[in-house]
């Protein structure tokens, strides 16, 4: 791919491989993320989605493969007993600050309110106003429909209610790319809802989503394209009218079928 | 002679020997906090033979009794010819820096493993958050890390910061006149064993109740998460 073409993607990722002890979890996956598309990543457990997503913002390290983040290639180099490592931590810490992730867990610190867990990384990170950082994060709380609750704990809060400031928390660093790993999988089932209507608004604005999900309707209904994984390989992608009509892989069709059930 | 004025006489004198006790309190677990912190710093090091170091330290200085680390320090030190030479003997022939030394050294035993404890118990989750955020080093160590670890610390913390100055009685044994070894003299003196011993201990249980509300409070200040809302 010319350097011209990549700078146009929000997102590139390409050949990533990682190995977990000699068990090899990404066997070289691609993916390319326009500006504004939303890409949810499918795969049963163990296929390599999760890890894709982590390989991403360098939580895990991958072995093999380029990641770039809006025109900006990740610069990784080899140790001498041939592991791979990011080649610039200051970089690393950068593009970090780019990508917005929200965890299974929420993983809010628990020591600050749910405003402080917002302005954050925005004012130590960032470097950013606190007065404007405060600003924001109130419209933020606002817009994820919490904005009553900035001066509470995270552990005064119900699930979803703390996955929604999470959510927040990766938008007050106004970021390129949103990474979602399994959102609303550690949540009530009656609490499911209130996340994915705030993550379809994100959607609807036009924000540039990664998203590793189970909840298969959501996906089709909100993605510009499906990626499925399989065992560490891209199976099967494209758009969802498409992948969930006829899909031409046979475990997909599985897959979909299984999860529905 | 269970009379007021023999309780009175002996409240005063050992109100006075508490200032020996908490100078020897207050000193070892300050300085112990610190030689703690580079233990434990070097215990997560990552690096072998410095890990080796800190395990050492731990293993020794929670294993022996304080009152044989106190009686090496005071009568075991000053036994060999090459320590009265150094220039350390200027420091170590005082029984207070003796006592304070020992008290010190053996504290930081106990608290570097409370220390390490309270680091390796801040979820995981919550540091790959702030490193996802772009958060490293001392920035992540500073804003997330510290004071999480600080808040699980806490309530070992004061059991070890209040049983210090319960062992601070020991140093009645290298001849300083701490609110233990005062009582023992009033008691020798009088013959009367109760009244001096009764009121250093209610001395000590006011002192160690007072610590223990101000961690409370301490405590309650830092973590208002784990408080019911109000509100």
């Amino acid at each position: 791919m010319p350097e011209s073409e990549s700078d146009s993607y929000a997102l590139t990722v390409s050949g990533l491989h990682k190995r977990f002890g000699s068990l090899e979890v990404l066997k070289g996956v691609s993916l390319l993320a326009r500006e504004g598309d939303v890409i949810s990543i499918l795969g049963s457990s163990g296929s390599g989605k999760s890890t894709l997503l982590r390989c991403i913002n360098l939580l895990e390290t991958p072995d093999e493969g380029v990641v770039t983040v809006a025109g900006e290639t990740i610069l990784m180099r080899k140790t001498r007993d041939g592991r791979s490592q990011p080649a610039d931590r200051r970089q690393v810490d950068r593009i970090r600050s780019e990508l917005g992730m929200v965890f299974q867990n929420f993983n809010l610190w628990s020591h600050m309110t749910i405003l402080e867990n917002l302005i954050e990384a925005p004012i130590h990170v960032q470097k950013r106003p606190r007065a404007e950082c405060l600003e924001e994060a109130r419209a933020l709380l606002d817009k994820v429909g919490i904005g009553d609750k900035a001066n509470f704990y995270p552990t005064h809060l119900s699930g979803g209610q703390q996955q929604r400031a999470a959510i927040a928390r990766a938008l007050a660093m106004r970021p390129k790319v949103m990474l979602f790993d399994e959102p609303t999988s550690a949540l009530d089932p009656e609490l499911v809802g209130e996340v994915l209507r705030v993550m379809r608004s994100l959607a609807d604005e036009g924000r540039t989503m990664l998203i590793v999900t189970h909840e298969m309707g959501f996906a089709r209904d909100v993605s510009d394209r499906i990626i499925f994984l399989h065992q560490g390989l891209v199976e099967d992608e494209g758009p969802p009218a498409e992948l969930f009509g006829n899909s031409k892989s046979e475990r997909f069709r599985q897959f979909i079928a299984t999860e529905r059930s | 002679m269970m009379d007021g004025a023999f309780i009175w006489e002996t409240f005063l004198r050992l109100i006075v020997a508490l200032r020996v006790t908490l100078s020897v309190w207050a000193l070892s677990v300050f300085f112990g906090a610190f030689i703690a912190a580079g233990v434990a710093w070097m215990r997560g090091s990552g690096v072998k033979p410095v890990e080796w170091v800190a395990r050492a330290y731990v293993f020794v200085f929670r294993g022996a009794p304080l009152l044989v680390q106190l009686f090496v320090v005071y009568y075991g030190l000053a036994s060999f010819p090459a320590v009265r030479a150094s220039i350390f003997w200027s420091f170590l022939r005082d029984a207070f820096n003796c006592a304070t030394l020992s008290c010190a050294l053996c504290t930081a035993a106990y608290q570097s493993e409370i220390f390490r404890g309270a680091l390796a118990g801040v979820p995981h989750g919550q540091i790959e958050a702030a490193r996802a955020c772009g958060m490293s080093g001392f920035l992540l160590f500073r804003r997330v890390i510290f004071p999480i670890a600080l808040r699980q610390a806490l309530p070992a913390y004061s059991t070890e910061v209040i049983s210090m100055v319960k062992a601070t009685a020991l140093v009645s044994l290298v001849t300083l006149w701490d609110v233990m070894s005062v009582a023992l003299k009033i008691r020798n003196d009088t013959l009367v064993t109760y009244t001096p011993l009764l009121v250093a201990g209610a001395i000590y249980f006011v002192v160690n109740y007072l610590i223990a509300r101000a961690f409370i409070f301490i405590e309650q200040w830092l973590s208002p998460h784990l408080r019911a809302r109000s509100a």
